[in-house]
């Protein structure tokens, strides 16, 4: 991986947060995530389900409200603002930078819109007065661009295939020329041989237009090859957050050492040496009290149940919240034994 | 185009379904669906064979043939042949599809865990009731007694607080939960077969690798043979004894699990591998990837299906003749022309299939005018 230098912020996601309250209990959703990101760069999110990382990329987008927090966003032109509190006029046209591609192909295109209205839409919405030949061309283009037949364009999705879908998703998100993507599971939902094809697609486009992205998933593999920077969240907080490599060798959170010992990789000569979590997600109405991880941990001490850990910066650029990061030996996969494998 | 030979591993005694030339065919308006195309494999007692494959290449249709649940639309032809408890062996094709014998099988003998556990349950029973079922229906009339059954097993599979989640409705359980009470569900009655249907797909890694572990402990307990069914080859890895790959319809490869990732064989299962991303290996940019998508299953031109998107393909060769299912080394087979006969004798054997292609071709029209006809 090339470390970019003079890299440019485009994006600081300062102690967001986002609570989403009932009658009886309130569920922190979101607690105090923050980090940054560079133009040009795919950070990746991990974590389980229920961990907060897609409502994470809402609020990002604004999808939804966060509570409590900033997202910084450092527009091409001008000073940067705060995504969350901008006013409506400022919004539309800030909006047209971050944009988002949906986890499902299946439910997120609406059957009833012909492909080209899905991806013209976003134009209509926000260039009220371009012409239509204008509109039609950037739709055309971007559908070539995305890999669609241009001449299918006139029918509905349900003609396509799923990957054909996502491509017609990743379309209708790049029409607006955005700057930065959250791509929510955008490949989850595919066979491996698209999942292939989709994320190389995307890899392609970022080369081609300097996009980035916050790239969230469940499957670590693919986040591994994807990303820059991985952040792994557990229970609506950051949990560590490093450059890929350094996290996947060696993390200093053992819950993200538990996560990566669960990847099954495809190697049956590979034995699968699982670190166990006990139990399950806590409920996040009702967090566990100290470290929010210590009623599955195995290095648990006492200070763990009682105070919770800073999220602190432990080695330049690798952010862990555990107060014992320094001391635990933690086991990642081992990259330069793979790479000799790899030239035998 | 028929395989007589069965995709078996070594023959053996204690085998617990054999599927011998399975078709399906769909009837549609369009024309003859052919979503199944002749597919041999077996399981024997304890054993996993993990069938691989992408969406429509058949795979959910052979495992629902096996219980006998598919639409009645799908046309099944062949033989299944289930070794039940009672009866020995019996070709589950002849039975009723709703008689009585094939109901003692279904949901006791052989039991199926289901893909979206979301739709799998139905929304208006509470979760210990459905698992309940099952038990009702096949171990004990006792009321009391299937609750403590079901109750047990819901602890098995790791459902925390299980005497409050019996009485609990699907849409209260999480994704990975509901997977659990289905499999709960599905292990009740201590089947002997369990089908899996991309069991762990809607899972995260520790809750897959969770249910993984649980499935493979249970089976040692019960000596229960799984039929794995699933498009993510790292679990395959994790889970198999055996592997066969299923592209539109057919078997193109079936080895054991070692040998299909040291050394797969068909270009399909080779672009597979490939495109599956190996984490500590990040040297290549770009994934492999297998250009193009699955064809749909619909007058399929003679010859091998893959050919459109394989980059091994023989021209005049590979368009049209069906390659069969050959062994290449022990108990590793492969239907592919581009590597018939191992692939060392991989020239030589091309070069005298293209000179036997013109008669092929003759032979092919033919087939393929009574397809299209």
């Amino acid at each position: 991986m090339a470390k970019k230098e003079n890299a440019k912020k485009i994006l600081e996601i300062n102690h967001l947060s986002k609570d989403f309250p009932s009658k009886k209990v309130c569920v922190h959703a979101v607690s105090d995530v923050s980090f940054e990101v560079n133009e040009g760069e795919t950070i990746g999110i991990v974590g389980e389900s229920g961990c907060g990382k897609t409502t994470m990329g809402r609020c990002v987008v604004r999808a939804i409200e966060a509570t409590a927090g900033e997202v910084k966003y450092y527009p091409a032109e001008g000073e940067p603002v705060n995504f969350l509190t901008i006013d409506k006029a400022k919004m539309k046209e800030l909006r047209k930078d971050i944009q988002m591609i949906f986890q499902n192909p299946y439910s997120s295109l609406d059957p009833r819109m012909t492909v080209v209205d899905i991806i013209k839409e976003p134009l209509q919405a926000n260039f009220p007065k371009m012409g239509k030949a204008e509109m039609e061309e950037k739709v055309m283009d971007m559908a070539a661009k995305v890999g669609l037949n241009v001449s299918y364009l006139k029918r509905y999705p349900h003609a396509f295939s799923g990957g054909q879908r996502q491509r017609i998703g990743i379309a209708r998100a790049l029409v607006l020329k955005p700057r930065v993507i959250v791509c929510d599971e955008a490949v989850s939902a595919l066979d491996v041989s698209i999942q292939a094809q989709v994320i190389n697609l995307l890899k392609d486009l970022q080369k081609d237009m300097n996009l980035t992205y916050i790239f969230i998933s469940h499957d670590l593999s693919v986040v591994e090859h994807i990303s820059d920077k991985v952040g792994v969240m557990y229970l609506g907080k950051m949990v560590e957050y490093a450059e890929t490599e350094e996290l996947f060798s060696r993390p200093r959170h053992p819950y993200t050492e538990a996560l990566m010992s669960a990847v099954p990789v495809a190697d049956p000569e590979v034995k699968m040496d699982r670190i166990p979590l006990a139990g399950e997600i806590p409920n996040p109405a009702n967090p566990p009290s100290g470290c929010y991880f210590h009623t599955r941990c195995r290095y648990c001490r006492e200070k763990c149940k009682e105070c919770a850990p800073e999220y602190r910066e432990v080695e330049p650029g690798h952010f862990v919240a555990c107060h014992f990061a320094e001391e635990l030996e933690l086991r990642g996969f081992n990259y330069d034994e793979e790479a000799k494998d790899g030239n035998k | 185009m028929e395989e007589k030979e069965k995709v078996n591993a070594k023959p053996e005694q204690d085998l617990v379904l054999d599927v011998r030339d399975l078709k399906i065919n769909i009837e549609l308006d369009e024309g003859t669906l052919t979503a199944v195309r002749g597919v041999n494999f077996n399981i024997r007692r304890g054993e996993t064979l993990g069938l691989v494959g992408e969406s429509g290449c058949g795979k959910s249709l052979t495992s629902k043939a096996i219980l006998g649940i598919n639409d009645k639309k799908c046309k099944t032809t062949g033989e299944i042949i289930f070794d039940t408890n009672d009866k020995g062996m019996v070709n589950l094709l002849d039975l009723k599809p709703k008689g009585k014998e094939i109901r003692e099988v279904r949901g006791k003998q052989i039991s199926m865990v289901f893909q979206e556990p979301m739709v799998a349950f139905s929304p208006l029973y509470t979760i210990g009731n459905q698992i309940n079922e099952c038990t009702r229906l096949h171990i004990t009339k006792d009321k009391k007694k299937s609750k403590e059954i079901s109750l047990e097993m819901m602890k098995k599979v790791g459902i925390a607080n299980a005497e409050k989640r019996y009485d609990q409705y699907p849409h209260e359980f999480s994704g990975g939960m509901l997977q659990r009470a289905l499999i709960a569900m599905a292990l009740v009655c201590n089947p002997k077969l369990l089908i899996a249907d991309e069991p762990t797909t809607a899972l995260d890694v520790t809750i897959q690798a969770q249910i993984l572990e649980l499935m493979k402990e249970l089976q040692k307990d019960l000596n229960m043979a799984i039929l794995f069914i699933t498009h993510d080859l790292g679990t395959v890895a994790a889970m198999c004894d055996r592997v066969a790959v299923m592209y539109l319809g057919k078997i193109v490869e079936v080895a054991p699990v070692k040998d299909i990732y040291a050394n797969p064989m068909h270009p399909y299962t080779q672009g597979l591998i490939g495109s599956v991303h190996k984490i500590g290996t990040k040297k290549e940019e770009r994934l492999f990837s297998i250009e193009g998508t699955v064809p749909l299953a619909l007058n399929l031109p003679p010859g091998c299906g893959f050919y459109d998107r394989c980059h091994k393909r023989i021209e005049g060769v590979c368009n049209v003749k069906e390659p069969e299912l050959v062994e290449m080394s022990d108990g590793h087979m492969a239907a592919c022309h581009a590597c018939a006969g191992g692939c060392k004798g991989c020239g030589q054997n091309t070069a005298e299939a293209a000179t036997a292609a013109p008669e092929m071709s003759a032979v092919a029209e033919e087939k393929g005018a009574e397809i299209n006809g």
